[in-house]
């Protein structure tokens, strides 16, 4: 059974066609790639799977549940992780706390000991900071935890995101364009990072990039975009041959 | 039915003084988020300003044996208020507000509340606890019409509160400054990149929204001649609920919802004991908030506090 | 703070003096501190009023003798040496000599639980504050008053700086709890003329006292849905317009139930906010609060302020959030409301409308917004600066707004804003090296 399965995901804005018949399979431990130009929908597609909206039509499994009526945070807590576009970071949170509060739905603590700083408060909270600072040593920023995330320059903020869609134990992780706003030197940090905690922790990633070596380096299979609806999909070189992608969205600098 | 109409009379004067003051709060809410709670007082110190013009200028025609007709004083009285008002909340802005515009919005309402506050003691200070009272400046006459009895001083604060009412509103759908308060709106950090004024925008707004409160002031002053330092609390409050009920920058909205808080007073005065007015008024309220979340005319609210 | 040999270049002459002059401080304990004072508040007792006669008051200064400047300025050396006497050398002397006694006591003490160490920290704490204030009445209902608005103060943080919504509806809660504590206080424990004969003997009283004002913080936290439940299904200042709408609606009800006294107020309300039991109440909620807004559960309300999307998908439930907290923050402001009505015995509507509303925002915005610390500051200082600027009469509300806009000019979350409060920190020995920093 795939891990995610999207069957004719449609999502209209209005009189707006945003994602159209949008079919998705992916099983564990795979690397997709999600690439179009922009305003193609795959932000959209995103947003759909991990609820932030709700599709139009179709239907959207994930481990074998219907997602579709979850609220956002129960999917999350099903082990779908995302990071988001333009960072959507916690400005007055350390970054360790970043990674802990995405620990939420694994407390069992409750409100009572929220209040009364119970042992079992204190166990857990304890737990989940050395399971947090762990997920941060792997993502490579195990030193800044007293650090607000505002005075983080920006590739060390991209991988907070990362670290903190990895606390909530995913089986599949999103990543919107996480090389956006990247130097050269950043970027090769942040392949290693990501084939890193891939081949560590054997989650499934989906990634939106427009950097075509980046996407090529690490996708196994790869779905192009245009005006919310696939016009191919296959493995790396497929798709770099592919005449709709180049003339839709590669132009004349596919050669790599 | 007579009885009906009279009520209805009575709510659309009540309603005027919401509906002048609610625009003040609205289009400071509308350009930059912000809750300015000082302007409740800014309408008291509209209400004073007009006091004593009108005072000096009848004492100046006793004096200078000049018979002004009264439509001359009121007028006068009316624009020189709004004019002096404007500077009072043009002042507060660049107090209270300019300095804190890059920190988070709820300070900002902290200061506002705290100018609020400090008016009302200035004036208390300045002017002692008597109360003032607002010189006649109309002769009442009041007209039967059908078993409705309306008075000169109503038609005069309804035709005035409207067509201020009116006026902002093609000000702000036909000018140029008009447009730059809307882009302002829309877009608090872009528009001033396009190179509209961000200080004279909003200067011009606390100004206009100022002289609205003065003239609502002058108004209240004609129907209700009495004046005390904390009038603007009574008023003031109540049309922030109003203005936020029209939804978010929206002039027509937050005058229309002005109104239909005078109406809804006076009605459950008409039907209710007087002292479950401010109850039933204000569930009401949270029932058509609970229903309508975005006002009448507004857009939604998105914005959070910055903080 | 060594003074190095390169000095930085801003470093003034004066700076460095002021650091010499506190080096000796650095490393007193809290313990320390509070020995201090005590030794200072012990001095009042025994020699205060002879001191204060000798240099000329009629009595013992009430508040650090700010009133009775403001009222006879001959009397400033006097009260300065007073001052001097009193309070600044006993509690700096104090401080200095127990300080390595009292880090030995507080060093032995982390070998312990921790509970041992606070226990004896709350229990000085509250003999210095007793001493302090049994001098005399007025000290009393000071001390008991600034500590409920600790509790209010803190309870609206909760909302306003933690959660970062802009809520009035605080009056409302308070004015909620005043008045169910009353009534079940008064209908069991008083012959009143309305609700009739005492049905419990008094004795029962202090033991059903907790049960009153808990009741009336859950029924302020049961309303506290009637605002909740429209405000968060939408987004942004809502909650301001609703929780404003909601104080009026309160207010209005509470004038309208003639049984309760109606616009006159409903009194004889019996003796139980004792000092003690205020005190413990505040130390209870500071340390619930406290404990709240640390865990991961209370951190979820400044991920929801900061940012609601990103919450949302890292698993937070942030609508279950927001209502958690805002009722618990209800629950709080009622058990306030409930220990006030006890204190003053009379409540009335009045006192739970704009006024009230304009001057708990002020204090949270004063003291510091998501700071426990800052609560408690801006609750004790602005009571504080209010009692003492009484004297000016209608300047003092001139004074104390043309003070909080500067401070919200130059702070604008308030003096101590975003301070973690970690008692285990606060209250351990300070003579070792301090592992962090």
């Amino acid at each position: 059974m795939p891990l995610l399965y999207v069957e004719h995901m449609t999502r209209f804005f209005g009189g707006l066609r945003a994602v159209h018949d949008y079919n998705f399979k992916i099983e564990p431990g795979e690397i997709h790639g999600l690439i179009g130009p922009n305003g193609a929908g795959k932000s959209t597609i995103f947003n759909l799977i991990t609820g932030v909206y709700k599709p139009t039509e179709g239907s959207i499994h994930f481990r074998g549940k219907n997602i579709i009526k979850y609220p956002s945070h129960k999917i999350a807590a099903l082990g779908l992780g995302r990071t988001f576009q333009n960072l959507r970071l916690w400005r007055h949170m350390s970054v360790l706390d970043h990674i802990k509060m995405a620990q939420f739905s694994q407390i069992t603590y409750g409100l009572i000991g929220a209040f009364f700083d119970t042992k079992k408060r204190n166990q857990q909270e304890e737990e989940n900071t050395e399971k947090a600072i762990k997920i941060m040593e792997l993502v490579g920023i195990g030193k800044l935890t007293d650090q607000l995330v505002p005075n983080l320059p920006y590739g060390l903020q991209r991988r907070v995101e990362i670290a903190r869609a990895l606390a909530i134990n995913p089986k599949l992780l999103l990543l919107d364009e996480p090389t956006a706003g990247m130097n050269s030197e950043e970027l090769q940090d942040l392949v290693n990072v990501i084939r890193h905690i891939h081949d560590k922790l054997g989650v499934a990633i989906l990634l939106i990039e427009h950097r075509m070596k980046f996407v090529m380096d690490l996708c196994e299979r790869i779905q192009t975009l245009d005006f919310g609806e696939v016009i191919a999909e296959g493995s790396p070189e497929e798709i770099q041959n592919n005449p709709r992608v180049i003339d839709a969205y590669l132009g004349k600098e596919v050669k790599i | 039915m007579q009885y009906f109409l009279q009520n209805l009379v009575n709510g659309l004067q009540w309603g005027s003084f919401y509906a002048l003051v609610a625009i003040g709060y609205s289009m400071v809410y509308g350009i930059l988020m912000l809750f300015n709670f000082a302007h409740g007082d800014i309408f008291m110190v509209g209400a004073y300003i007009g006091f004593f013009t009108a005072t000096g200028l009848v004492a100046l025609a006793a004096v200078g044996n000049i018979i002004l007709p009264s439509w001359v004083i009121i007028t006068l009285t009316m624009l020189i208020a709004m004019f002096l008002n404007a500077f009072v909340g043009m002042a507060v802005e660049r107090i209270g507000y300019r300095p804190l515009r890059d920190a988070p919005r709820a300070s900002a309402a902290i200061t506002g509340l705290m100018i609020g506050i400090i008016l009302e003691t200035g004036n208390l200070a300045l002017l002692g606890a008597s109360r003032r009272a607002f010189p006649p400046l109309i002769k009442p006459v009041t007209y039967n019409i059908s078993g409705v009895f309306i008075t000169n001083q109503k038609i005069l604060i309804i035709v005035v509160a409207l067509s201020l009412t009116f006026m902002l509103h093609l000000f702000i759908r036909h000018t140029k400054w008009g447009m730059a308060m809307r882009a302002m709106a829309y877009d608090f950090v872009i528009t001033p990149l396009m190179g509209v004024p961000l200080n004279t925008i909003i200067a011009l707004t606390f100004a206009i929204g100022s002289a609205l409160a003065a003239a609502a002031g002058v108004l209240f002053g004609i129907a209700y001649p009495v004046l005390g330092p904390y009038m603007g609390i009574i008023i003031g409050w109540k049309a922030f609920v109003a203005a936020i009920l029209g939804g978010r920058g929206s002039i027509l909205g937050s005058a229309a919802a002005g109104f239909l808080l005078g109406f809804i007073e006076i009605f459950v005065v008409m039907i209710f004991p007087s002292t479950m007015r401010d109850f039933i008024a204000y569930s009401i309220i949270l029932l058509i908030l609970t229903f309508l979340p975005n006002g009448f005319f507004g857009e939604p609210y998105s914005a959070r506090l910055r903080l | 703070m060594k003074a190095t040999g390169s000095l930085p270049a801003g470093r003034s002459k004066f700076k460095i003096y002021r650091d010499k002059l506190l080096a000796p401080y650095i490393q007193v304990p809290v313990l320390g501190w509070l020995a201090g004072l005590l030794i200072s508040t012990l001095l009042e007792t025994f020699i205060g009023p002879y001191l204060a006669m000798v240099l000329g008051m009629s009595d013992v200064p009430a508040l650090f003798g700010f009133t009775v400047v403001l009222k006879q300025p001959v009397l400033i050396p006097g009260v300065i040496i007073y001052l001097l006497i009193i309070y600044v050398l006993p509690i700096a002397i104090g401080a200095r000599l127990t300080k390595s006694l009292a880090n030995y006591i507080a060093g032995k003490l982390q070998q312990y639980p921790f509970w041992i160490s606070a226990v004896i920290h709350i229990v000085l704490l509250y003999v210095v504050i007793n001493t302090w204030a049994v001098m005399n009445d007025y000290r009393v209902l000071l001390a008991k008053l600034i500590m409920i608005a600790v509790i209010v103060t803190l309870s609206l943080n909760v909302i306003n700086g933690y959660m970062g919504e802009f809520s009035c509806s605080h009056p409302g809660f308070i004015a909620l709890g005043a008045y169910t504590a009353s009534i079940i206080t008064v209908l069991f424990f008083v012959n009143d003329s309305v609700l009739g004969a005492a049905l419990l003997p008094p004795v029962l009283a202090p033991f059903l006292f907790p049960v009153a004002l808990i009741l009336g913080g859950l029924m302020a936290s049961l309303f506290s849905l009637l605002v909740a439940v429209p405000a968060f299904n939408t987004r942004g200042d809502y909650l301001a317009i609703i929780s404003l709408a909601f104080t009026f609606i309160i207010k209005s009800l509470l004038e309208n139930l003639q049984i309760f006294g109606g616009a006159r107020g409903f009194m004889n309300q019996p003796n139980l906010a004792t000092l003690p039991v205020v005190f413990l109440w505040t130390v209870l909620a500071v340390w619930i609060i406290n404990n709240f807004v640390r865990s991961t559960l209370g951190k979820a309300l400044n991920a929801v302020r900061d940012n609601e999307t990103a919450a949302n998908a890292m698993t937070v439930d942030t609508k279950k959030t927001k209502m958690t907290a805002f009722m618990f923050a209800a629950f709080w402001a009622g058990i306030a409301g409930g220990l006030f009505a006890h204190v003053m015995r009379y409540v009335n509507p009045g006192s739970f409308g704009i006024k009230k509303l304009a001057e708990v925002l002020a204090m949270v915005y004063f003291g510091g917004l998501n700071s426990v610390i800052g609560s408690i500051v801006g609750a004790v200082g602005f009571n504080l600066l209010s009692e003492m600027l009484r004297p000016l009469e209608i300047f003092k509300w001139i004074i104390i707004p043309l003070l909080l806009i500067l401070v919200m000019i130059f702070r604008p979350t308030g003096l101590i804003a975003f301070k973690d409060f970690d008692p285990k920190k606060l209250l351990r020995a300070k003579n070792k090296k301090e592992e962090d920093k």
